[in-house]
Order: structure tokens, then sequence, then C-alpha cells
């Protein structure tokens, strides 16, 4: 899958958990060329603990989703202090995408 | 088989145990702490990446974050037969103290001096030590409007999760 499909779904996941969650007030994209990797702040989401830690979702194609996905939520306080998960790479490499999905920060 | 398969597949194994004892015969505790274990197989399940060799890391409220994550996964929304997203939301939202009460009886989290559906516990003001099956937890009233809901998303999300 290309990297712009991979982008396209992560503009498109973060459309919808902002639309779900409106308290959502950023969304960091991790670049990858296989899987979308979300982390979502969240103020009123319970305290992560000593990492991020992302839940998994498989390929849902009727939905537009062609890619599998890892989503995290984590509170603001959280954002650059908290290891990510393995492979995920640097806060560093993450692109802020604005919670409309469509155009960045 | 995966971890994540692994997880999902004992949840559900627990989840069907879990309905069968729905008897006036069976102590509550026990549905209870079957209730607790399935949903924390299933979060688990959701924690482990398909493709990673290693378990899921353990974490906090894993839960109530698996809630609050899947109200913004149209594939879950559509499966439930919510249309509307702030209904989805809305919905999810009305069971997430629930669900962090249920978190919440784990043994870990418990200790020994709360209530708990799985060991016996010894009431901090009174002293007095009780055992699971003889306790009727009011909080989580098997009749209560709530808990028939909640129950009722843990045993799809249960079948849906895959």
């Amino acid at each position: 899958m290309s990297r712009k499909a991979i982008e396209q779904q992560a503009r498109l996941l973060a459309k919808e958990n902002r639309n779900a969650e409106p308290e959502i007030t950023n969304v960091y994209w991790f670049p990858n060329e296989t899987e979308v990797r979300l982390v979502e702040v969240l103020p009123a989401v319970p305290p992560s603990g000593d990492r991020v830690v992302p839940f998994y979702f498989r390929p849902q194609p009727a939905d537009n989703l062609p890619a599998p996905s890892g989503i995290a939520l984590v509170r603001p306080d959280e954002v650059r202090n908290l290891p990510l998960p393995k492979g995920w790479g640097q806060w560093e490499d993450a692109v802020e995408l604005a919670c409309n999905g469509e155009d960045d920060r | 088989m995966s971890w994540r398969d692994a997880f999902l597949r004992q949840a559900r194994s627990e989840n069907d145990l879990r309905l069968r004892l729905n008897d006036p015969s069976v102590e509550y505790s026990h549905r209870l702490h079957y209730l607790q274990m399935v949903t924390e197989k299933l979060a688990k399940g959701f924690q482990a990446d398909p493709s990673e060799a290693d378990p899921p890391p353990t974490s906090h409220h894993a839960l109530v974050r698996l809630m609050q994550t899947l109200k913004g996964r149209p594939t879950v929304r559509r499966q439930l037969r919510f249309d509307d997203a702030i209904i989805f939301k809305q919905y999810i939202d009305s069971l997430l103290d629930l669900a962090d009460r249920v978190e919440r009886l784990a043994p870990s989290a418990a200790g020994t001096s709360q209530p708990n559906p799985e060991y016996p516990w010894r009431d901090p003001v009174t002293g007095a030590v009780s055992a699971p099956v003889d306790f009727d937890f009011p909080f989580f009233d098997q009749r209560d409007a709530k808990m028939i809901k909640f129950e009722k998303l843990i045993d799809q999300l249960v079948r849906i999760a895959s």
C-alpha cells in the first residue's frame, strides 16, 4: 500500500475519531508503509501508565479502511513524555493532523 | 495462533461460560467474575499487535480506554447498528463509569480490602472478612438497565472482535 493511501486513511480516521469524540484536541500520525499509526490526545482519558499502548484494528475495506491501524489515546501531559510502541519511532517523527482530517496544523 | 487471536478466543469462551452461569442457582459473584475476566481478555486482545510476536504489554484502565477508542471506529459502530456517531458516543459514554468499576473488580485493583468477585476481603471499617459468594455486589445489580446494557455491549464486542 502506498504512503499516500496510508495517509488518506490516517486523515479519515482522524476525522472520524474527532467527529465521534469532539474533546480530542490533537492527532499525531506516525508514518509507516503498512499500517496507520495514530496517537490522539484526549484530556478525559485515564492515565496510560508507563508507555503509550495502542489498540490495533484489522483492515476494514468495507468502511474505506484498507490498512490495519493502531490507535492510542493519551492525556495532554503524556505527549512527548511517554515512550512510543516498539517500531513507531520518536515523537519528533509525528505529523500532526488537523482534527478535521484535512489540513495539517 | 497469534497473541491477539488467543486472547480473543479466550474472551469468547469465557463469555460463553459467563452466559451459562446466568442461573438463579449460581451465586452472582461467579458471573461477575467471568464478566471482569472477559473484559480483560477483550481489551488485551485489541492491545495485541497482530504482527507482533511478543504478548501485549500490561496497561492501566484498558477497558475504559478501549471503549473510548471504539467510539471512533466506523466499523464497530456499524456492526453495533448505530447510524449516528454522536448517539453512539453517548451510548458508550453512558457506560464508561460502569466499565471503570468492572475493571476495579480485578484482584490486582481490589486488593484485600475491597469487594471483588474472586477473593475474600476484609472490610477496613468493620474488620469483617467476606467471601464473594455471599456478597450481592449492589453496584453491579444485574437487573439494573445500565448493567444489562453493559453486559449486552460486552457480549456484542466479543462476538465481533477479530
